[in-house]
C-alpha cells in the first residue's frame, strides 16, 4: 500500500516531466513556437466568436471605447456556462469586442491548451526527434477536443449552436451544454498526457 | 365579417397527451382545465385537485433564489386569469435557458431620452406605456438583451418584460420589489422571480406557480408592441430608454434575428423549445393578441384583425370583441356581453353613434398582449382562436 502511494505522485511527476520536456523541445524550434503562437491567437479568436464576444460591427467605420462605471462589481457575475459580464465594449472599426475579463480569461487558458497541443502534433509531424515524441502519440486528434468548447455558447435564452441548427433543446441536451467547456479541458489536458506517455525522457533537452 | 373558431379540445388533449408520453407533462388527462361553462371563478376551480393552483406537490427550486413570505411583494390582483395547465405541471416542464438566475441582468436604473431626440430606425419595435399622460417606449434591441426593465412611470413603480422566444412584451404594477430573470423556461417562455418573496411567475400566465406567493395574478397593464416611428407619431412627447443600461451589449444586434425584416428565429417554424401543446391551426410565429378572463382566455390572429378592423369570439358564452389601431398596428380586446354595434371610422369607431379611439371604446377592456401563435396555444390549448 505504501507503494502504491508513494508511486501515483510519481507517475503523474513523470508525465509531467515528460510533458515539459516535449513543451521545451517543441518551443525551442522556431516553427514549433508560430504553431503556438497560431493556435494560441487563432483558437481565443475563435473561441470569442462562438461566445459572441467578437463579432462584426454593428455600427462599421465606428471605432470606440465603452466602459461600465463599476468594472470590478460587474466583471465576476456569471451570465452562462462559464461566461461573465463584459465590463468594456470596443467598436474596431469592422469589428466589435466585448471584453469580459473572467471569460476572456477562460478563452485565454483553453486556447493555450489548444496551441500546446497543435505545436506538439506539428513539430512531432516535422521532426518528432526534436522533442523526444513518438509519432504514434502525435496530439493531433487532441485538437478535435478544442470543439466541444466552441460549441459552448449561450445567448440570452439558450445555446448559440441551436439558434443556429434549429435543433429543439430538451433539458438533457442543456444540460449536456453546462458540460462542453469542462469536457474540452478534460480532453485536451488528457490528450497531453496522452502525449507525454511516448516522449522519451532521454529526449535531448 | 369574423369566424370564431375554438381550439379543437380532442386535438388539443392529444397533444398534451403525447406531450405527457415523451415525459414533460406529468398528468396528461389532468393537464387541461375544463372550460367551465358557467363561469365559476377560479377560487371555486383551485379547490379541485387535479388542475390549477394553489398545487404544492413538486417544488421547483432554483438556486439563488430565496422564498421570504415576509419579502416585499409586487401588486396582486384579487382574482386568478385562468390556467389551462396545473401547476405540478408547469414546474416539471420548466428548464434552464442556459443563464442562471439574473444571468440575464434586469435593468434596475433605466435612463431615458426625448424620443424625438432618438436614433432608432422608425421601424424598430418598442413597447410603449402611457399612464397620467406620461409615455414612455422601451426598445425591442434593449430589451432583447435584459427582458426585465425594473421603472417607474407617473410615480408608480413597474416592470416592463419582454420574452423574445414568445414574443411576449407585458407589463406589472412591481410595488416595493423589483423582478429579475431567474434563468428558466416554461414553454419557451421567460420565468420572472420577484426579488422581494422569491415567488416564480412565468412572465405570461403572470400567476405565481412557485413560492410565497403561489396562485395569485400580478397587477398587469397594457404595452402596445409597436414601432418608434409609430409611436413617436402618436405620442412626441414620449420618452424613450437608451442604451445607457448600466451593461455592455452589443445593443442593434438581435442573438435571435430580426424583424425589420422578420428573420432567423422570430421567422422559421421552428421552436427552440418544446412547447407544452402544438397545434398547426396557424404558423407557430404568426402573431396572435391574446387576452384572458378568470374563466378562459381568447386569442385573435393580429394580422387578420389589422385587415378586418373588427373580430370577435366567445370565452364562454361571453362575448369578446377586438379592434384594431391603424396607427399603432395593434389591437384591444373588450369584453362585449351585450353585442355592441361598432363600424370602424377613420382611425376610430363608431360606438352606438359616437365616435371613439380604438383604445377607448365604452366597453370594459381586457389585458391583452402580443404572442407567438405556439407560445399561446402551448399556455391556452383550450382557448377560442379568432382568425
Amino acid at each position: 500500500m505504501s507503494t502504491e502511494t508513494t508511486e501515483e505522485p510519481d507517475v503523474v511527476r513523470t508525465h509531467l516531466s515528460r510533458l515539459s520536456i516535449a513543451l521545451r523541445g517543441t518551443l525551442r524550434r522556431r516553427d514549433g513556437r508560430i504553431a503556438f503562437v497560431v493556435g494560441l491567437i487563432g483558437y481565443f479568436l475563435v473561441y470569442e466568436a462562438a461566445v459572441q464576444n467578437l463579432a462584426r460591427a454593428i455600427d462599421p467605420g465606428t471605432v470606440g471605447i465603452n466602459v461600465v462605471d463599476d468594472p470590478l462589481a460587474l466583471a465576476f457575475r456569471s451570465t452562462g456556462p462559464f461566461q461573465y459580464e463584459p465590463i468594456a465594449f470596443f467598436q474596431l472599426y469592422a469589428v466589435d469586442y466585448l471584453f469580459a475579463p473572467v471569460t476572456a480569461a477562460i478563452g485565454l487558458g483553453l486556447a493555450a491548451l489548444v496551441a500546446a497541443n497543435l505545436a506538439i502534433a506539428y513539430v512531432s509531424w516535422r521532426a518528432p526527434k526534436a522533442c523526444g515524441i513518438d509519432r504514434g502519440r502525435s496530439s493531433s486528434a487532441g485538437l478535435l477536443a478544442s470543439l466541444p468548447a466552441l460549441l459552448s455558447g449561450t445567448v440570452c435564452c439558450g445555446p448559440v449552436l441551436l439558434l443556429i441548427v434549429g435543433i429543439q433543446a430538451t433539458a438533457g441536451l442543456m444540460a449536456l451544454f453546462q458540460w462542453l467547456l469542462p469536457i474540452a479541458v478534460l480532453l485536451l489536458v488528457g490528450s497531453l498526457f496522452w502525449v507525454s506517455k511516448g516522449v522519451s525522457p532521454d529526449a535531448a533537452v | 365579417m369574423n369566424s370564431s373558431q375554438p381550439i379543437d379540445r380532442r386535438r388539443a388533449l392529444a397533444a398534451i397527451g403525447a406531450l405527457s408520453l415523451a415525459g414533460c407533462l406529468g398528468r396528461a388527462e389532468e393537464a387541461v382545465r375544463p372550460d367551465n361553462a358557467s363561469g365559476a371563478d377560479n377560487s371555486a376551480q383551485a379547490d379541485e385537485p387535479e388542475s390549477g393552483p394553489p398545487s404544492d406537490t413538486t417544488e421547483l427550486d432554483i438556486n439563488g433564489i430565496t422564498k421570504d413570505p415576509n419579502g416585499d411583494a409586487p401588486i396582486v390582483t384579487g382574482e386568478a386569469l385562468h390556467m389551462a395547465h396545473a401547476v405540478d405541471d408547469l414546474r416539471e416542464a420548466a428548464l434552464s435557458g442556459g443563464p442562471g438566475v439574473d444571468g440575464i441582468p434586469a435593468v434596475d436604473n433605466p435612463q431615458f431620452e426625448p424620443i424625438a431626440d432618438s436614433n432608432l430606425g422608425a421601424d424598430k419595435p418598442v413597447f410603449g406605456v402611457v399612464r397620467d399622460g406620461e409615455a414612455k417606449a422601451y426598445s425591442q434591441q434593449v430589451l432583447v438583451w435584459h427582458e426585465i426593465v425594473n421603472d417607474e412611470i407617473a410615480g408608480d413603480p413597474i416592470t416592463v418584460t419582454y420574452c423574445p422566444l414568445t414574443g411576449t412584451a407585458q407589463g406589472f404594477d412591481r410595488g416595493e420589489t423589483t423582478f429579475g430573470v431567474s434563468g428558466q423556461l416554461i414553454n419557451s417562455n421567460l420565468l420572472m422571480f420577484d426579488r422581494g418573496t422569491g415567488t416564480l411567475w412565468p412572465q405570461m400566465l403572470a400567476q405565481g406557480i412557485e413560492g410565497p406567493l403561489l396562485g395569485k395574478q400580478l397587477s398587469e397593464f397594457r404595452l402596445v408592441w409597436t414601432t418608434v416611428g409609430r409611436w413617436r407619431d402618436r405620442y412626441p412627447d414620449s420618452e424613450i430608454i437608451t442604451n445607457d443600461t448600466g451593461y455592455q451589449r452589443r445593443y442593434g444586434d438581435d442573438p435571435y434575428g430580426g424583424y425589420t425584416p422578420q428573420s432567423g428565429y422570430y421567422e422559421t417554424d421552428r421552436t427552440m423549445f418544446e412547447p407544452l401543446a402544438e397545434s398547426d391551426a396557424a404558423h407557430p410565429k404568426s402573431v396572435v393578441i391574446g387576452a384572458r378572463t378568470p374563466t378562459g382566455a381568447i386569442a385573435v390572429d393580429k394580422e387578420r384583425l389589422l385587415e378586418e378592423r373588427i373580430l370577435s369570439g366567445t370565452i364562454g358564452n361571453e362575448r369578446y370583441v377586438a379592434v384594431a389601431d391603424p396607427g399603432l398596428q395593434t389591437g384591444y380586446v373588450y369584453h362585449d356581453p351585450d353585442g355592441a354595434t361598432i363600424e370602424p371610422d377613420g382611425d376610430g369607431y363608431l360606438v352606438d353613434g359616437e365616435t371613439v379611439q380604438p383604445e377607448s371604446l365604452p366597453l370594459d377592456r381586457t389585458i391583452a398582449y402580443d404572442a407567438m401563435f405556439f407560445a399561446w396555444y402551448g399556455y391556452y390549448p383550450d382557448a377560442t382562436y379568432v382568425n
